[in-house]
């Protein structure tokens, strides 16, 4: 009996080895690798050379990224956290919430790919929107809808009941609970959740391939035209073969930048702002 | 100057305004979903003029523009088994990395320790799939080139890919199981002077059995619609399925043919109908999964 236990534990030890493994190695490799790549010009300039990406540099997809995903988060959280709003504090069925919440994990469970040929039929033909940054925000937006709405719901939820309850004694509406008490207690929550929402759409490619992602664009300007994105960028680099795999390496070090460094804040901020009522 | 009353009842519309607003986007949020299911189902349906869903579903046969002799055919059965093949495969390997991973996180770990590892692991869920891709070509495919499989894209990459993917979500959901059971049972067996080691492989691990496989089987799903990692190492050749061989996903033949598929064409609308058929299976998976759990769990 022993070694039963014996095996258990070592299974522990090697899975969780293995786990902080792959993680200490993918950001490694990529910043080990793409480190060189980066300079300032390849942050500030375009594209240029022969073949995409042979020289010059990324900033037109920084920037398309940027468009992509402020438009994605905007579109994705406003619903998000009015929907969790409603469904804690105006849902009086249990029925109704039932079915909401089978409603938002099967947004969730929607394929991304999928959410891609949606906005394509929709928006860029049907509407006539044409390829653009709003037609892919729009199948963005609803990609992180769900995962800002379990976040959001959850934070409203571990709320503490006397501290709602408190306001409605004073005679405040819900209304007015919600506005001066509850968005402002779950702050930290809202800021995570979007800014992680913001880094999901980012990183992905498949819906905006054949709805607003280009490889080749300058700036956005105007959220009714194409962009290049980062994610897009990178498969095209890679696409290509080995021309382009120094920037390759160079795009894919600017996107686990920007997650670790926004990971780091969210845990800083969440963990400076951790309240009494958990533990 | 306004009296009371009045002030009440300003109060009051306010908070019906708001209500409305609320409402109005939970409903706008529900119809985000039925507009999906509508425009994707319209847009698939007028395959199934030209194409049987036996022929669609049964036959491997994919040849979207007709050849001498030959009209255009669609069969998905070999991107069906490919899908669901990778997606079994990387949540075996995802299981036994990520089970391991749990076990030490709700059993080793200390609470210090949790509140480290935990945001250390969700790094992998933010990590872009394309990220995950090009590591895959850089590497993993070189390995494989250099272990003589030839051209080294194969299902097997794909799929340790897809598990490497797949391991934040299944070690939160694990862990969570685990210390709960363990919080149940460890204290009482410790009283009894058990070793703990022995109370978890006795009884905490099968007590989160069920949990362990409905985590699972969620993670089946997430796997099935992934899109790019999987495309970027797999080869894409419309062949069945073999460990070390080339194959091509669902997910892969859209983003693939898409943008040369002609709008209105039986291959366009042959795209959206495999998607739906993806729809399908994971919301299948989903519902299934809710309904043993509302009866078992």
């Amino acid at each position: 009996m022993h070694f039963r236990s014996f095996i258990i534990r070592l299974w522990a030890y090697v899975g969780m080895g293995l786990v902080a493994g792959v993680i200490v190695f993918l950001f490694g490799y990529i910043f080990y690798k793409g480190g060189a790549c980066i300079s300032w010009e390849f942050l500030t300039q375009a594209p240029a050379g022969a073949m995409l990406g042979q020289e010059g540099g990324i900033f037109p997809a920084i920037t398309g990224s940027l468009a992509f995903t402020l438009t994605a988060v905007v579109i994705g959280a406003v619903p998000a956290i009015a929907t969790a709003l409603w469904i804690v504090f105006f849902c009086h069925s249990k029925r109704l919430e039932e079915i909401l919440h089978i409603v938002i994990q099967c947004i969730a469970g929607v394929p991304s790919i999928v959410l891609g040929l949606f906005a394509y039929s929709l928006f860029v033909r049907d509407l006539q929107f044409g390829r653009c940054i709003l037609s892919s925000g729009i199948a963005l937006g609803i990609m992180v809808l769900p995962f800002i709405e379990v976040r959001a719901e959850k934070a409203f939820r571990e709320l503490p009941q006397q501290m709602i309850h408190a306001v409605y004694a004073l005679g405040c509406t819900k209304t007015h609970a919600m506005l001066t008490v509850v968005l402002p207690a779950c702050r930290a929550e809202l800021f995570s959740g979007i800014i992680l929402g913001g880094c999901y759409a980012m990183g992905a490619t498949a819906p905006m391939i054949f709805t607003g992602a280009v490889a080749y664009a300058s700036n956005p300007t105007s959220i009714l035209k194409p962009a290049m994105a980062l994610p897009l960028h990178l498969y095209l680099l890679v696409a290509q073969g080995t021309a382009s795999l120094g920037i390759a390496y160079g795009t894919a070090f600017v996107m686990m930048a920007v997650i670790l460094i926004s990971n780091m804040l969210v845990t800083i901020y969440a963990r400076r702002r951790q309240r009494a009522w958990k533990q | 100057m306004h009296s009371a009353r009045e002030i009440l009842n300003m109060k009051k519309t306010g908070n019906r305004i708001f209500r409305f607003i609320l409402g109005s986007f939970t409903l706008l949020t529900s119809l985000a979903l039925a507009f999906v299911i509508i425009f994707i189902v319209k847009e698939a349906l007028p395959t199934f003029q030209n194409v049987s869903l036996k022929e669609f579903l049964l036959t491997g046969d994919w040849m979207p523009i007709s050849g001498i002799g030959n009209g255009p055919r669609f069969g998905i059965l070999n991107f069906l088994a490919a899908t669901i093949f990778v997606s079994f495969l990387a949540i075996l390997i995802a299981g036994v990395v990520g089970i391991g991973a749990a076990l030490f996180l709700s059993c080793v770990a200390t609470d210090r320790m949790r509140g480290v590892l935990y945001p250390f692991i969700d790094l992998l869920a933010g990590i872009p799939s394309v990220v995950y891709g090009f590591v895959g070509l850089t590497v993993l495919v070189k390995l494989f080139l250099k272990a003589g499989v030839r051209t080294g894209s194969c299902v097997l990459a794909a799929a340790i890919l897809l598990a490497v993917m797949l391991l934040p979500y299944l070690v939160s959901a694990v862990s969570e199981t685990l210390l709960k059971n363990k919080d149940a049972y460890l204290k009482a067996a410790d009283a009894l002077g058990v070793d703990s080691w022995y109370t978890i492989c006795g009884i905490v691990l099968p007590a989160s059995f069920k949990n362990i496989l409905a985590a699972m089987i969620l993670a089946i799903g997430r796997a099935m619609g992934e899109t790019m990692a999987v495309m970027m190492v797999i080869g894409n050749a419309n062949l069945f399925p073999t460990l070390l061989g080339k194959s091509e996903t669902i997910a892969a033949v859209i983003a693939l043919e898409m943008g040369t598929a002609v709008n209105g064409s039986t291959h366009f609308h042959a795209l959206y109908a495999a998607g739906l058929v993806l729809i399908i299976v994971l919301m299948g998976i989903n519902f299934g999964i809710n309904a043993l759990r509302k009866r078992f769990i």
